[in-house]
């Protein structure tokens, strides 16, 4: 079961690793706005996307392996994206005569292809340098503004930090049990879909009672250490803006910037009527 | 039947070299059929692992062990019978109360029988049901209707164990079973397992951290360290080894602590250091000295 990789945080002392989760949050989305803003067919913009990322990479020492198989998770999602391009868009010269595969679409499938990898990329290297806890932090942090219509943010916040942190070891309790109940003999890898789904009742019910357990005895902690919700309450790790956060924030405004200039450059001036 | 164990291997997340742990390093041992064994070592040494191979909750292959036998079950093949060996070697985890969840304790006893002999008739079944309650000192006609969930902490792990005990399995393994019991909840579920050893179960082993347990009831302990066994032997000379036992991380059964601190004071003792042993050989010393 611990072999499901959720959240993928990949520990180490990078100095990506230490940034300021609110703000690498913030960068995140702003890397995915830089990507969005290429045109079509700019692909100039495409090639300082992937420069920065690289080099975020290699800073934050995530292996590249890692950043592949985060790919490979989505791939059928990428391939199903490009075939429909493929197939389905009519617009500029067919490649052959009378072929119904043009040269806009492949190009397009291309543009897609990449875009989606890029977008994809920039997520991972969020999760894997920010901890599920760290994460919800930076949440918190950025949902603040919305305490002004009274939405309860550090509740929220809470909710999710202990939803995270609970499901590593609600995972290894699914193990635990399942191998209890195999050891009296259960079956869950024979029999039609009803047979299966019938099977996992044994599995089910102590994990569901265990959760209830689980959530009383972490509500009765909580209880005793006297915590009582948002109010007044001062944070053990404060989230502070560091000079190297000031210098994201740099790198990525000139990263925007330089795909927002790049866009006037169009590599394949042909197409540029088409689209 | 006699378990025997050549050279057994393991490694948790063995396809991701990055997060891949070495639990198991070449086991090398043997439990001869009608054994108390126990099984001691540090956290993290290995032993919940090992004892999960023995009914294949962990399933081996050729390349990771040289031979893995369990009577006539042949471990290390494709295909063997994994439901059968399961009815013959019985597992209990630790807090096995938490496996419970059926409506009834009748029904949640029946699971295993369900699974694993379906030919038997409900009347068949519920007399199985019925002795493996009396064997773990539960009253049937008490307890059978009763929600398993309204029990207390002891009854529950009675109850569980029964689970497994209603399969008749002739080995029966078990991973801490008096983790989080009160002392005297212990000292009946070690009577209780004393009373089954010899029953229906021949072998029984035995994970544990009370080394007094250990030191008093078992045959054969093997000692784990770090994915490797350093040692299997009787009890007395497992702890009366000093250098190995504190290497490992481990502490003394109360006679093996009297027995080495009299030894640095020059009283060597010939004893097995089974408690009353221990006394005996005490006495017979001091009545020596008074001569
Ligand atoms: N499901 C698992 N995934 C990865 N590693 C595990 C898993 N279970 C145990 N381990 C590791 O294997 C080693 C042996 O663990 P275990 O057999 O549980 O030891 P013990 O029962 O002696 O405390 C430990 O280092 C532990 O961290
Ligand atoms: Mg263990």
């Amino acid at each position: 079961m611990k072999d499901v990789a959720f959240g993928q945080y990949f520990p180490s002392n990078s100095v990506i690793h230490k940034m300021n989760p609110a703000i690498k949050l913030l960068l995140a989305i702003a890397f995915i706005v830089a990507v969005f803003l290429v045109r079509a067919f700019h692909f100039l913009g495409f090639g300082v996307c992937f420069a920065f990322l690289i080099s975020v990479t290699i800073i934050a020492k995530i292996p590249f392996s890692k950043m592949l198989k985060s790919i490979k998770a989505i791939l059928f999602f990428i391939i199903f994206s490009a075939v429909i391009q493929i197939f389905f868009n009519k617009k500029g010269t067919p490649l052959w005569e009378n072929g119904f595969i043009t040269d806009v679409a492949l190009l397009n499938a291309g543009y897609i292809i990449v875009r989606i990898t890029l977008v994809v990329l920039g997520a991972s290297l969020l999760t894997f340098t920010t901890s599920p806890v760290e994460l919800a932090d930076g949440i918190e942090v950025l949902l603040t503004p919305l305490k002004l219509v009274k939405f309860p943010v550090h509740e929220f916040a809470l909710i999710m930090s202990i939803a995270l942190r609970f499901i590593p070891t609600l995972l290894d309790e699914t193990d635990r049990i399942i191998k209890a109940q195999k050891a009296r003999g259960a079956d869950f890898e024979s029999g039609n879909v009803f047979k299966r789904i019938k099977a996992l009742v044994p599995v089910l019910i102590p994990l569901l009672i265990s959760s209830f357990r689980r959530a009383d005895e972490l509500a009765d902690a909580m209880d005793a250490r006297c915590y009582a919700g948002s109010k007044n309450r001062t944070r053990y790790k404060k989230l502070e803006v560091a000079f190297k956060d000031v210098f994201a924030i740099i790198v990525m405004a000139g990263l925007i910037t330089a795909v927002v200039f790049l866009n006037k450059f169009n590599l394949i001036p042909y197409l540029a009527a088409v689209v | 039947m006699q378990v025997v164990v050549k050279n057994l291997n393991y490694t948790y997340s063995k396809n991701s070299k990055s997060v891949a742990v070495k639990a198991l390093k070449g086991i090398n041992l043997t439990i001869e059929e009608g054994e108390f064994f126990g099984i001691i070592g540090e956290t993290g040494s290995g032993k919940s692992t090992f004892i999960q191979h023995l009914n294949g909750l962990i399933k081996t292959t050729k390349e990771d062990c040289e031979c893995l036998k369990i009577g006539e079950f042949d471990l290390t093949e494709k295909k063997c019978n994994y439901k059968k060996l399961r009815s013959k070697v019985g597992m209990v985890f630790q807090y096995p109360e938490y496996q419970l969840f059926a409506e009834t304790v009748e029904a949640d006893v029946m699971f295993g029988l369900k699974n694993c002999k379906p030919e038997m008739t409900e009347e068949e079944k519920s007399s199985a049901v019925k002795k493996a309650l009396e064997l773990v000192g539960l009253n049937y006609y008490e307890i059978k209707d009763k929600s398993p969930f309204e029990l207390s902490g002891g009854q529950k792990r009675r109850v569980a164990i029964a689970g497994v005990l209603v399969l008749e399995p002739e080995v029966l393994i078990l991973d801490e079973p008096a983790a989080g019991l009160d002392p005297k909840g212990k000292r009946e579920l070690l009577k209780l397992l004393k009373e089954i050893h010899g029953k229906t179960v021949k072998t029984t082993v035995i994970v544990s951290h009370d080394m007094n347990l250990i030191m008093e009831e078992c045959d054969k302990v093997a000692l784990f360290h770090k994915g490797n066994v350093a040692k299997v032997d009787a009890p007395e000379n497992i702890f009366k080894d000093k250098e190995l036992v504190s290497l490992c991380g481990l502490k003394f059964p109360l006679t093996a602590s009297l027995y080495h601190a009299l030894k640095e004071k020059g009283v060597s003792l010939k004893t097995n250091l089974k408690v009353e042993n221990f006394i005996k050989a005490v006495t017979e010393y001091y009545k020596g000295e008074q001569r």
